[in-house]
């Protein structure tokens, strides 16, 4: 039995926007599967529909071997959610928090107490158990949240854009977390628009664009279909006009016939299956043409090449800055 | 810890609504201050409107009512179900509260009897209204004993058992208005503009009733608005409990006897409006949990 099985979702929301128009996905238990797309691409409309929040307007789904239609009882007491919006309540204590999601999870009251310490000791917040979460920080809300999707061990947790908006450091850890649920045989169900949390996490990912999913696979397998590798070169000389010509002369170059030139912020990308073989080449040929390279780099793809690709555009320009960060 | 178990076990509605019950229980006890703020409205009037305006309604009163009674006898019916108003105003601002942290979506996802969440919130309120009104109750004696050294016999001629009466009229009273803010925090989605629009409506509610003075003595068009005003009812109710006889002048019953020919269409008025607006907030209610997206 698969953890989640998905034929053909599409959903309409009543204004007749197309949210999710087909999506079929097959996620085997244990499975770290990351849904990658950018802001309005239909992740999170997926998600809820997963998390029976939404109907599908076509299609079925099956969470845990039950339909969210007709069983959504039996699905939500299988599954652990966390929305992208932190969802905590800032009256409470983190323990009370904690508790209360016990409570409405069912968790017998002889294991409730030692499940509570448990969940606050594994998101590092035991030491301010008792204090109002109102007054916690970013990561220490959305840590809290964390715990309480967990409560009730289920096998399956969905994870909306769980890290959007936290600094590095806190995102690091929470990928720790994750990484221990995982571990632990819990199928991780995760959306981002970073494309470095997909690949540092997932075994397998999807690429949703406009409610389609437009690719699938291992991280590897998807950076494998981009083929050869990325020669990323920098210019002294980085003002859009001077750029524009290294990019002739890089096109003109009868180095690769298979090259594909993207401008970047200060030079210019190439991708080619033989970028790395006759790479020297083609920085000859610029310095021949007059141009100053300051630096030059040869790389495996990323999956922001894979995205390149596959959507002819990057995911989220301020995303992949603030991962770079 | 263990590894990940097959499903959680659901609990049965009565626990569950007791679940919901404690957290907004703790939620208030959280916030003594609002509890506290919320009741002064009430006190203010009270006070304020005896020892101004007590002096010069006596003849009103008793000419209305065919009996000598204290303004403050005579008021806190009305203060009394002025704090049930209060009270039902904020239930749609928890509402509202509750949307914007997520919470509202995080119960939905939970296995928990959508039925059991609502109950267990409105519980809360009902505890709410039973300890503040009781307050007012108290507050009420305390003027009066200061004031003429009456008995509790004198000040709610019903008794205790009147005095349990009353504030079960404030929990009747508060059903239409607390589905009325659950509405417009379900149409707003926004703290602000359901706190305007409940507020909004407080003042010319309670002054074009009976809350304050007979309505014989007042204007036509105050006694036409106040026919249809359902703070009069609550009010007659609440007052001929205090009173122990029939005082309602916008219907004339006679086939009950004595404070029963208040009672009965007072509190058949009120059951007919909180069963509608009920209805109405539940319609809201199911809607939105079906579609908790913004």
């Amino acid at each position: 039995m698969n953890a989640i099985d998905a034929r053909h979702v599409e959903l309409t929301y009543a204004d007749g926007t197309e949210a999710v128009r087909d999506v079929s996905l097959e996620i085997p238990e244990g499975e770290f599967f990351g849904f990658l797309g950018a802001n309005g691409a239909g992740k999170t409309t997926t998600i809820k529909v997963l998390v029976t929040l939404l109907q599908p307007t076509s299609g079925s789904v099956a969470v845990n071997g039950h339909d969210v239609e007709a069983e959504p009882r039996a699905v939500r007491e299988s599954i652990g959610y966390m929305a992208q919006e932190t969802s905590i309540d800032g009256e409470l204590t983190a323990r009370e928090n904690v508790r209360f999601a016990c409570e409405a999870y069912g968790v017998s009251a002889d294991d409730r107490a030692e499940r509570i310490d448990d969940l606050l000791e594994l998101v590092d917040l035991a030491d301010v158990a008792d204090k109002q979460a109102k007054d916690f920080s970013g990561g220490m809300k959305k840590r809290l949240d964390v715990a309480t999707a967990l409560v009730h061990e289920p096998p399956i947790v969905f994870l909306d854009e769980p890290t959007t908006g936290l600094d590095p450091k806190a995102r690091n850890r929470l990928w720790e977390y994750f990484e221990r649920i995982n571990e632990r045989g819990t199928t991780v169900f995760l959306t981002t628009q970073y494309l470095e949390e997909a690949d540092h996490l997932c075994d397998r990912l999807s690429v949703i664009r406009d409610g389609e999913i437009v690719a699938s696979g291992a991280p590897d397998e998807l950076k494998a279909r981009v083929g050869g590798a990325v020669l990323d070169i920098e210019f002294a000389d980085a003002d859009d006009a001077t750029l524009e010509r290294a990019r002739e002369v890089a096109e003109d170059a009868a180095v690769f016939d298979d090259a594909e030139v993207e401008v970047t912020d200060d030079g210019l990308s190439v991708r080619s299956a033989s970028a790395r073989r006759n790479g020297t080449d083609l920085l000859v040929a610029l310095n021949a043409a007059g141009f100053a390279v300051t630096g030059f780099n040869v790389r495996d793809p990323t999956l922001d090449d894979v995205f390149l690709a596959i959507t002819g555009d990057g995911l989220d320009d301020e995303a992949a800055a603030e991962v770079a960060e | 810890m263990t590894g990940p178990q097959e499903k959680a076990a659901g609990n049965g509605f009565v626990r569950d609504t007791w679940i919901n019950l404690k957290r907004w229980v703790l939620k208030t006890t959280r916030n003594p201050f609002v509890m506290t703020v919320s009741l002064l409205n009430p006190i203010i009037f009270l006070v304020l409107f005896t020892e101004v305006f007590g002096q010069i309604t006596g003849g009103a009163i008793s000419q209305s009512l065919g009996t000598e009674a204290s303004y403050v006898t005579y008021l806190v019916p009305a203060i009394v179900v002025q704090t049930s108003l209060i009270a039902a105003t904020t239930s749609g601002i928890g509402l509202v509260e509750d949307i914007e942290s997520g919470m509202f979506e995080k119960v939905l996802v939970s296995p928990m009897h959508r039925g059991a969440v609502f109950l267990g919130k409105s519980l809360s309120e009902v505890l709410r209204i039973v300890v503040q009104t009781s307050i007012i109750l108290v507050l009420g004696y305390v003027l009066l004993y200061v004031d003429t050294g009456a008995s509790v016999g004198e000040y709610v001629a019903t008794g205790w058992l009147g005095a349990v009466g009353i504030v079960a009229v404030g929990i009747v009273f508060s059903v239409w208005f607390t589905a009325f803010s659950n509405v417009m925090a379900l149409l707003t989605r926004d703290q602000e503009s359901t706190i305007i629009a409940v507020n909004l409506l407080q003042f010319p509610l309670l002054f074009l009733s009976s809350a304050f003075l007979p309505l014989d003595i007042l204007p036509g068009w105050v006694q036409t608005v106040a026919a249809v005003n359902p703070i009069t009812y609550g009010v007659d109710a609440a007052r001929a409990l205090m009173f122990g006889r029939d005082v309602m002048t916008v219907v004339e019953v006679t086939s009950f006897g004595g404070m029963w020919d208040t009672l009965v269409p007072a509190l058949g008025v009120l059951a007919a409006l909180d069963l509608a607006l009920g209805a109405v907030a539940v319609y809201f209610l199911n809607r939105a949990s079906s579609s908790s997206v913004q």
